[in-house]
């Protein structure tokens, strides 16, 4: 016997969670720790006894924004162990696909993530009240970065036509022609995107970060490079081991990494840029000197301007592939084995930063062992880090603002958790 | 992680239910579940005790209906359709006496 029914019709939301914790004594900042509450996926284990064929579409199912990382750190850490060498062509097309990602997974923190922070808005939903330009802004560069995702990985979120030594099909330039236009008209309204971040409010801050990220000779790196630092450290990816340590810590489920001889490090827009910054292609290098933006980004809340001008780098990147391809001969080289490869690794630049991942394969090409070390836990430490300034920046703050400034902070570094536009919970002692 | 992602989202809506309409105690609560929910019904009905341990529908009756349509807009999610309020003052004295002790208690009612 029912006496009222409340009728919801209310959709679940999947969100990222998070906790910080904060404890204050006599006006020092003793102790900050974000908690985060997601549990282990156990990917690097559910990979163990698979072929290595199945890595790239397993785990490309890690993120929903960035599959396309997780397939080109797979598939170049697995060519690497097999002695296989893709086509310039396919090569070419890796990095079309990769400049998809990079354009929707850029626009859609800018715009609908970044932005609303510094115009004073909760969401992007309520900015778009009073300024629909900007959200359909967003919205039209996020369309063109799905565009080359469809076109190259068979559809927008975890592409399908990825393998191990290129593609299962690789399109025909009639087939890819119509990205053109998509892509001129993104170019353009990435670089009105750069204009406008130019112009928001930026607190005056400056972080002494170490920049970590791959320099590739010749390109703004994307699939390829070495994995160099702003503190001297230049090694092969293969080394990446060597030099940085992923951990775990008893307050969160989220790993975190450190530099082995120091503290925590920072990969993702504004490492890659620091360090790259003479590698930008002549569109993306003209409007970040018309914007004055400076060689070597220390201030986190500019990371909008650094991702809109990387924007402007994978629109421009697209167009210059685009006018270079030709179809391969074949789609895919396939591995003659032998297949046992005691370890293998690469990196390559999610969106969001370094992608690392090792392998190693026994006789008949099954896994034995993975490791995925992600940008998101890579930045974990040195988020931690950034709260601790903002906290004692902002003392004199109230409980709900010291919120409001430590999801700010979170979120100019894009982690996987910023999705969640109100997700911290402050666990705030002053002693 | 993507079903308990979800589970905590609807727990705090039915805290937020319970609130806006001042209701301590819900009787049933009925969820819709999407064809590409990628979650199954025994699935939610292991995790929904202790989901909603705490909550205003501690000791409710869940009912479920499974949706079998891919082109569903909301194929992918979990809806809460309603909640049904019992029709006497619902105090924490009347909920079942599994429910007040402690973890064990947390358990579904037998339906």
């Amino acid at each position: 016997m029912t006496d009222r029914t409340i009728a919801v019709d209310y959709l679940a939301r999947v969100e990222g969670e998070g906790a910080l914790r904060v404890r204050i004594h006599d006006r020092t900042v003793e102790e900050v720790e974000l908690r985060i509450f997601e549990p282990p996926r156990f990917f690097e284990a559910f990979l163990r006894g698979r072929s290595y064929l199945e890595s790239p579409d397993i785990t490309a199912r890690i993120c929903g924004i960035c599959p396309v990382a997780y397939q080109m750190s797979a598939c170049h850490a697995l060519e690497h162990g097999l002695g296989l060498r893709v086509t310039p062509a396919v090569r070419a097309l890796r990095r079309m696909l990769y400049c998809g990602e990079w354009i929707e997974s850029h626009a859609l923190h800018v715009y609908l993530l970044h932005v609303p922070d510094f115009l004073g808005y909760p969401d992007a939903i309520r900015m778009a009240k009073d300024h629909p330009i900007l959200v359909q802004r967003g919205l039209r560069l996020k369309k063109a970065g799905n565009a080359i995702m469809t076109a190259l990985g068979g559809r927008e979120i975890h592409p399908v036509n990825v393998r191990v030594g290129g593609f299962y099909r690789c399109p025909s330039r009639e087939e890819l022609e119509p990205l053109r236009p998509v892509l001129e008209e993104a170019l353009g309204i990435a670089e009105e995107t750069v204009r406008f971040a130019a112009g928001l409010p930026f607190p005056a801050v400056e972080e002494d970060y170490e920049f970590v990220a791959l320099r590739h000779p010749e390109e703004y790196p994307m699939n390829e490079g070495e994995v160099v630092s702003s503190r001297g450290l230049r090694i092969p990816a293969t080394r990446f081991e060597e030099e940085f340590r992923e951990f775990q810590v008893p307050h969160s489920n989220a790993l975190h990494s450190m530099r082995r001889d120091g503290g925590s490090y920072l990969v993702g827009p504004m490492a890659r840029y620091a360090l790259n910054r003479d590698r930008l292609l002549p569109r993306a290098d003209a409007v970040a000197r018309e914007v004055g933006l400076e060689p070597v980004v220390r201030n986190p809340f500019r990371s909008v301007l650094v991702r809109s001008v990387e924007i402007v780098q994978a629109c421009e990147e697209a167009l210059r592939l685009l006018d270079g391809y030709r179809p391969p001969e074949r789609p895919f080289e396939v591995a003659a084995g032998p297949f046992d490869v005691p370890g293998c690794a690469a990196a390559t630049e999610a969106p969001r930063g370094l992608l690392y991942h090792r392998y190693q394969l026994d006789a008949t090409g099954l896994i034995e062992e993975a490791k995925i070390v992600a940008p998101t836990s890579q930045n974990q430490k040195r988020i931690e880090d950034d709260l601790r300034e903002v906290v004692t920046r902002s003392l004199e703050l109230d409980d709900a603002h010291l919120t409001d400034a430590c999801e700010r902070a979170i979120r100019n570094h894009d982690p996987c958790i910023s999705c969640a536009t109100h997700f911290l919970t402050l666990d705030l002692a002053r002693d | 992680m993507h079903e308990e992602a979800m589970l905590r989202d609807l727990r705090r809506k039915l805290v937020e239910v319970g609130r806006t309409e001042s209701v301590d105690r819900f009787s049933v609560v009925r969820l819709w579940v999407g064809a590409l929910a990628h979650t199954s019904e025994t699935t939610l009905r292991d995790r929904w005790p202790t989901t909603v341990a705490g909550t205003p529908a501690e000791g409710s009756r869940l009912d479920v209906e499974r949706s079998d349509d891919v082109h569903d807009p909301r194929a992918g999610g979990i809806v809460l359709v309603r909640v049904e309020v019992p029709p006497v003052s619902t105090t924490t004295d009347e909920r079942a006496p599994a429910a007040l002790e402690g973890p064990e208690g947390l358990r579904a009612r037998p339906e």
